[in-house]
């Protein structure tokens, strides 16, 4: 399996403060890693060490089998969580500038007007930056980060600051580049957007990785064994649910109704004899979400 | 390399297309232009026309005609002329710009209009009577009582000579009452020369030595020296260093902190690593300055053209100026680039400047004992200090004593290295600074970024 990322004993300190502890992290090629963790967790320092903006104190780290980022930058893409433009530069300007640095030749005004018009921002390469708003800016620095079609796709902190229509459109651009082969990561503290969105989670927590798992098997190492129900009729009597034998207990949330099941239960017999017992307008399988993973984790 | 070049021809675009770059430099030049049209006028150095009236009291009744003659418009004119030939003689351009149109526009300024006094005569008991008149402001007005001394032109008994008194009401232009001492003066001394049965052209004639330009002899051929042209030259060249340097720096400093402050850096860095990116900036910014640095020499060299003066400066030295200029860039601008990435904004990056800004001054402060002893003991170890050195070798180099060739080879050599050690320390500090936000550095952490980096 080739890597695109590969930390080793990675420590990064700032002052008496450890941003980074000890930090290893093996990611494929082709993978979409979500970075997640509360602020502060050490997911920023981790990213910029691994574009080598910031320097590791202790450890080694490889990216896409280069030594440094340095060497192999115009491959990767990076969104900054601080980012920033040249504010009297017109947009149009500023992404063929951008375009240049990372090495990209043939960056035509055509081509930024496909980009512009990709995210719905069509006509705007004659505005200078700072005539346009902060969510419109994020959109022109998102194709900054992926104009050379990188093979390695950083993205801290992505979704900030969007509106639920531009969080759409971002999230159909990360699964385009996903799909077209790029390696992706990208942190974000809102755990639901990594748990829509990536296959794999690294879960931070004051500069140490807690986590580090595909998601699909966090969830299931992670099931509580659980049933949501709601009553088909509002107001119907549950308590029946209490001695049925798979069910160890059950707690009621408005009118609905969580059932922990017994250790070694079957969730689908489970589930018939439930529906048996009180006819259901709603039953399914209790998925732990990650917020529910990552303070079962640090408590 | 490319990416290196990238950023250096966006940062010299960047700054020499704001408003503020193409004022900076356009108004050296209309300085220049104001200096040699619009100045003298706004000065008003017009000799005032002296229009009023002059009591002369003369009791020996043989200096007031002498004081007329001299005061005659006529007289007054022609004095002013052979004064502007000589004052414009002694000028660096010399002979050869007497008869541009400047020439004409200063004659006419220097000349003024003619002026008309009226000359009366007075008896010494009506003293008191005529300096009351000078308090009055109706009728005609006077401007001056001159009495002259009743042994002005023969000694007394004791054998003393006498010379003048001159009374003038209050706020009478400086220049008007000099006139009238030196028509009193001139007019004694003929009536003394006339009374000692002596000849005043005569002895004029040969109490009076003409004053020959001295002839400086190169192997282009010969010209008139200008010593004046040689206290200029120094001053000039560590002007243009000073002006190109501090600009250039100052924009390197400024657009730093503009990329940090508004989080540009970190996008930049995407692409390009920490060292491509302050190399970058740093040559962007050098050719600011070389542009700067060209601009302003190439008055200086018109000038020169203009005034036929041009063999006077070496071409060695415009090369010396060039080489200087890129050590003493690099050194400063690496520093500038290092203060402007640990700071915030510009008034953070003050106290860090103020040093570095003091050191700069020192050769200015000492340039004139540089310039006039270039090969002092004083002046040799500046010349091997950092980055006072180019200051102060240029200073030596220009003047009419040049150093040694050892000692402004050493000097480019410390000044290379110098500005290698500065890029090195600069690097390190950028490498930490950039993305370091909050409270400002002091020296203590700059230095602590050094040895993490």
């Amino acid at each position: 399996m080739s890597l695109a990322i590969s930390l080793s004993g990675v420590t990064k300190t700032f002052g008496s403060t450890v941003a980074v502890d000890n930090l290893d992290l093996e990611m494929p090629m082709g993978a979409l890693y979500g970075f997640i963790g509360p602020n502060g967790a050490g997911k920023t320092t981790t990213l910029r060490m691994i574009m080598s903006i910031l320097f590791p104190d202790r450890g080694e780290l490889t990216v896409l089998g280069r030594p440094s980022a340095i060497e192999a930058k115009d491959r990767i893409g990076y969104l900054p969580e601080e980012r920033g433009v040249y504010r009297k530069m017109k947009v149009g300007a500023f992404l063929m500038y951008m375009a240049r640095l990372k090495g990209v030749k043939n960056f035509t005004a055509e081509r930024t007007a496909a980009w512009l018009e990709r995210v719905n921002l069509a006509g705007v390469q004659d505005k200078k930056c700072e005539e346009l708003s902060k969510g419109l800016l994020q959109k022109v620095q998102l194709i900054c980060a992926v104009l050379n079609e990188p093979d390695l796709l950083i993205l801290d902190e992505p979704f900030s600051g969007l509106d639920p229509v531009n969080m759409r459109l971002l999230r159909d651009l990360i699964l385009a580049e996903h799909r077209r082969g790029a390696t992706i990561i990208f942190s974000t503290h809102v755990m639901v957007q990594a748990e829509e969105i990536c296959d794999h989670i690294v879960m931070l927590h004051k500069g140490r990785k807690v986590l580090d798992e595909d998601l699909v098997s966090v969830q299931r190492r992670h099931d509580p064994r659980a049933l949501i129900f709601e009553p088909f009729e509002r107001g119907a009597d549950a308590s029946a649910l209490a001695a049925l034998d798979d069910v160890d207990k059950i707690t009621r949330d408005g009118g609905v109704y969580r059932i922990d099941l017994r250790e070694g239960a079957d969730p689908v017999r489970a589930m018939r004899a439930v529906a048996a017992a009180v006819p259901p307008a709603r039953l399914e399988v209790h998925r732990p979400s990650l917020e529910d993973i990552f303070i079962g984790l640090v408590t | 390399m490319s990416k290196i070049l990238v950023i250096a021809w966006r940062d010299f675009l960047a700054t020499v297309s704001t408003k503020g770059f193409i004022i900076a430099i356009m108004v050296p030049l209309l300085s220049y232009a104001a200096i040699i049209t619009v100045f003298p006028r706004l000065m008003n150095n017009r000799v005032p026309v002296i229009s009023g009236g002059l009591v002369v009291i003369d009791p020996t009744s043989q200096v007031a005609e002498g004081v007329r003659r001299f005061l005659e418009p006529q007289a007054m004119a022609a004095r002013r002329e052979a004064s502007f030939n000589r004052a414009l003689e002694s000028t660096a351009m010399g002979g050869s710009a007497s008869s541009g149109p400047g020439a004409d526009v200063a004659r006419r300024t220097v000349m003024g209009d003619l002026s008309k006094i009226d000359i009366t005569e007075s008896r010494p008991d009506a003293l008191e009577q005529e300096k009351r008149q000078l308090t009055q402001d109706e009728g005609v007005r006077r401007f001056g009582v001159l009495v002259i001394h009743p042994n002005a032109v023969v000694p007394d008994a004791d054998g003393k000579l006498g010379a003048y008194d001159l009374f003038v009401r209050r706020n009478l232009d400086i220049r008007i009452q000099s006139e009238i001492r030196n028509g009193a003066a001139d007019a004694i001394i003929d009536a003394r020369i006339r009374a000692a049965g002596l000849d005043r052209k005569r002895i004029d004639a040969l109490t009076t030595v003409a004053r020959p330009a001295t002839i400086t002899v190169t192997a282009a051929g010969e010209s008139a020296t200008r010593p004046d042209f040689g206290q200029l030259l120094p001053m000039g060249f560590a002007l243009l260093l000073m002006i190109s340097v501090m600009s250039s720096g100052q924009y390197l400093l400024t657009t730093t902190i503009e990329e940090k402050s508004s989080r540009t850096m970190e996008v930049l860095l995407s692409a390009v690593s920490p060292l491509e990116l302050l190399t970058g900036k740093i040559l962007g910014q050098m050719a600011v300055g070389l542009m700067i640095l060209v601009t302003y020499s190439s008055i200086g060299i018109l000038s020169l053209v203009s005034m036929a003066m041009l063999g006077l400066v070496d071409p060695m030295l415009l090369v010396y100026l060039f080489i200087f200029f890129l050590i003493t860039y690099v050194t400063l601008g690496s520093l500038m680039a290092a203060i402007g990435s640990s700071v915030n904004e510009l008034r953070e990056a003050q106290p860090l400047m103020t040093p570095i800004t003091a050191l700069m001054m020192i050769p200015w402060l000492f340039s004139f004992p540089i310039s006039r002893e270039p090969n002092s003991l004083f002046a040799t170890v500046v010349s091997f200090v950092p980055p006072m050195n180019a200051f102060a070798m240029l200073l030596r180099l220009t003047s009419t004593s040049p150093p040694p060739m050892w000692q402004v080879w050493l000097s480019i050599v410390v000044g290379i290295i110098a500005a290698g050690s500065a890029l090195w320390f600069a690097s390190r500090i950028f490498k930490i600074g950039l993305l370091m936000h909050g409270r400002p550095p002091n020296f203590a952490t700059l230095l602590k970024w050094v040895r993490q980096a």
